[in-house]
């Protein structure tokens, strides 16, 4: 089933914005001008999303399952989205075709976590996925330029990975490993809150041979997004699983000489985050790092060299992030809005709104 | 490692606050929904209590009356908890405590697997075996398995040692987890009250209960939310008490809730927005406690499928109200906010 539907509302504002810095074209990413996102519309009906407002173009495609993260595969129109935890498909989008190309399925013994990753070539991807008979957290590796065939799977001696992405020497993977134990039976209930064990892992893509494994400074505090820079920085968001009460960090940094920091924010910003972080973007063209928490409905701009706090604003259920190529960010939110956030530190401008409900990220 | 606020970012900060739902004056709702709120965990525990009591005595001497007894107490226990449940943040996050009290939706019947595999065991389980167990076998499902299911109606089914013991492992593990969850909401009690933002949580945990009661408690067992009716979607489908666990929610937003809207909604000269919202709550209530307890009996006669609709549709009015009043005060509803990932 590729059934395409054309979007119809909040184009026609788009169109006339003609605001500086809204490219959609990323350097080096000439082709892959859609946004893409997981949304749901008013009636809670799952999509693919996926937007081009330069070009006053939008088509999305109907799934059944509601999905979370995404990736472009380099060198080319196609896009793959995940579905969410505890989901079983991974959909490869065409950009060009505006459709649905393929769709892989986890199978009865694995489920996704909602995020992967392809290697520089664009033919291998890597998704994080769950061995559900013994929670064993894996990277599953599929084969693009074999109609996306399993490979093999690396595990991670963990529980729980969620967002990976790739560090710029093109080998190692960066993985928010979250330590939280869930089985489909049990829906998205959490089933090892007290023995928890949440790391930020670096992988050898080829080997599976584990570099690093960098442990947040309490047990409960759940790795779970996060962005890689150019010069091999990772900014890493937390979810708190501990008390409400107690103040934690919910940011790391991971230097690019390996360096692991935590980041403590003023306590009454702590506060206003609830605990939860959603996406990180790191700028492509700028020192700066952004990090949404729906839960306060902030958004959070950091320097990404120091972790120094620059600026914090409210954005009401800020969700999906990416870097602009501008000097900027673009920000969705669950209200439908899609925002611009300047990376000098200045307020988030709305670029328009749609009739959807934007999910955690943006590709 | 702290970091300094840039002077760029103090400029940022200072924009940063949402309006009417940060005021200042929000504290004193907040003030009362903790007062509330923590009586209602006085409650819940208090009945958990009496649960694992009444558990010890029927199982000392397990006759029809000790059986009705620890039922009625069952029954009054998972009514208390329907009544703080709308509390989806704080306290009773740790532990995943929500779902081991309700393990539920329950499509798999894991509940039933687990209970049988329980019983099928030659010794029950401690307390501390249960608490180390799936969130299927630790709440008031899994009691409501032992109470009401069919293979326990036999003679002496459920006094065997193997039934009593697992019985009481549960109410204890019961009230266990209610007592230590009224006494961290104590403690979390200074965050709250000082915490802007959970002006905002508390609106929108009530608005997501009646959510949850209009389409999955309710309209997804009546067949109204497009697959066929089916009891077995149904809480508490086994002990045919469904209706009697809704009017419990009810009861909690009024004398949990209700209170602490009203301090919000009068500050706002929006009183009357108060009084349409409880007038409605009220009505439903009402009609809730007059109605026959279950949802799945009511499903294949006309007279009590008709009940369940006018209460289906009472609900929906009062979720429309409460949705104007968020609408009025500025609630944001959080899509990422409430469920992301």
């Amino acid at each position: 089933m590729h059934r395409r539907d054309v979007l119809k509302t909040g184009l026609a504002g788009l169109g006339a914005l003609g605001l500086p810095g809204l490219a959609w074209g990323l350097p080096g990413r000439k082709q892959a001008n859609w946004l893409f996102s997981a949304v749901d519309d008013a009636d809670g009906h799952h999509y693919i999303q996926a937007i081009s407002p330069g070009e006053e173009r939008a088509f999305r495609i109907p799934v059944s399952e509601r999905c979370h993260g995404g990736c472009l595969r380099p060198g080319g129109p196609q896009a793959v989205l995940f579905a969410r935890r505890p989901g079983r498909s991974l959909h490869v989008v065409d950009g060009q075709a505006r459709a649905e190309t393929a769709r892989i399925e986890a199978g009865a013994d694995h489920h996704f976590y909602g995020h992967g990753v392809f290697d520089p070539s664009g033919r291998y991807l890597y998704v994080t996925a769950n061995r559900i008979e013994d929670a064993a957290g894996l990277v599953r590796v599929y084969d693009a330029e074999q109609g996306y065939a399993h490979r093999h799977d690396l595990p991670l001696n963990g529980i729980g990975p969620h967002e990976l992405r790739l560090m710029p020497d093109g080998r190692t993977l960066a993985i928010g490993l979250g330590g939280i134990r869930t089985h489909p039976d049990y829906g998205r209930a959490k089933l090892n809150l007290d023995d928890m064990a949440p790391a930020l892992v670096l992988m050898d893509r080829q080997s599976g041979e584990i570099s690093a494994r960098h442990t947040p400074s309490h047990h409960q505090l759940s790795c779970r997004h996060l962005d890689v820079g150019a010069d091999g920085t990772v900014i890493a968001g937390y979810q708190y699983q501990g008390p409400e009460w107690e103040r934690r960090p919910l940011i790391a940094r991971l230097s690019p000489q390996g360096d692991f920091s935590e980041i403590s924010l003023p306590g009454p910003l702590t506060d206003e985050l609830r605990q939860y972080t959603a996406s990180i973007a790191i700028g492509r063209d700028m020192p700066r790092a952004l990090i949404t928490a729906p839960r306060g409905h902030r958004v959070l701009l950091l320097d990404s060299r120091d972790g120094r706090l620059l600026a914090s604003h409210h954005l009401p259920d800020a969700a999906g992030a990416r870097c602009d190529g501008r000097g900027g960010f673009l920000v969705s939110s669950g209200g439908g809005g899609l925002y611009r956030v300047g990376g000098d530190g200045s307020a988030p401008q709305r670029l328009g709104a749609w009739d959807v409900r934007w999910d955690n990220h943006l590709t | 490692m702290l970091k300094r606020l840039g002077r760029l970012g103090l400029a940022a900060l200072a924009l940063a606050t949402t309006p009417l739902l940060a005021d200042d004056g929000a504290s004193q709702a907040r003030e009362r929904w903790h007062q509330a709120i923590e009586q209602r965990y006085g409650v819940l525990a208090d009945a958990s209590e009496r649960l694992e009591a009444s558990a010890a005595r029927f199982c000392e001497q397990p006759d029809a009356t000790h059986r009705q007894r620890l039922t009625r107490n069952w029954l009054d226990a998972y009514q208390a908890w329907q009544a703080v449940r709308f509390v989806d943040f704080g306290p009773i996050e740790q532990q995943s405590r929500a779902w081991q009290f309700q393990f539920w939706p329950d499509r798999k019947n894991l509940v039933g697997r687990k209970m049988q595999a329980w019983l099928a065991a030659d010794q029950p389980p401690s307390a501390e075996q249960i608490a180390g167990d799936s969130v299927a076998s630790q709440g008031f499902p899994a009691l409501e398995y032992l109470l009401f299911d069919d293979s326990m109606q036999g003679a002496g089914a459920l006094a065997s040692p193997v039934a009593c013991g697992l019985l009481r492992a549960i109410t204890t593990h019961l009230a266990d987890g209610t007592n230590a969850l009224q006494r961290d909401w104590q403690r979390f009690g200074g965050h709250y009250r000082d915490t802007a933002s959970y002006t905002a949580s508390t609106l929108h945990g009530a608005l997501l209960a009646l959510e949850t009661l209009e389409d999955k408690r309710l309209g997804a067992p009546m067949g109204l939310t497009g697959g066929a009716a089916n009891g077995y979607l149904a809480e508490a489908w086994r002990s045919g008490r469904s209706v009697r666990l809704i009017e419990g929610t009810l009861h909690g937003l009024e004398d949990t809730f209700l209170p602490g809207l009203k301090t919000l909604l009068a500050r706002h000269d929006e009183a009357a927005l108060a009084d349409a919202f409880r007038e409605t709550l009220d009505r439903a209530r009402r009609r809730a406690a007059g109605m026959s307890p279950g949802v799945a009996p009511a499903l294949d006669d006309d007279t009590p499928f008709g009940e369940l609709q006018g209460l289906h549709v009472q609900i929906g009015q009062l979720r429309y109200r409460l949705e104007e009043i968020g609408g009025v005060l500025g609630l944001v509803r959080g899509f990422n906010a409430s469920d992301g990932d």
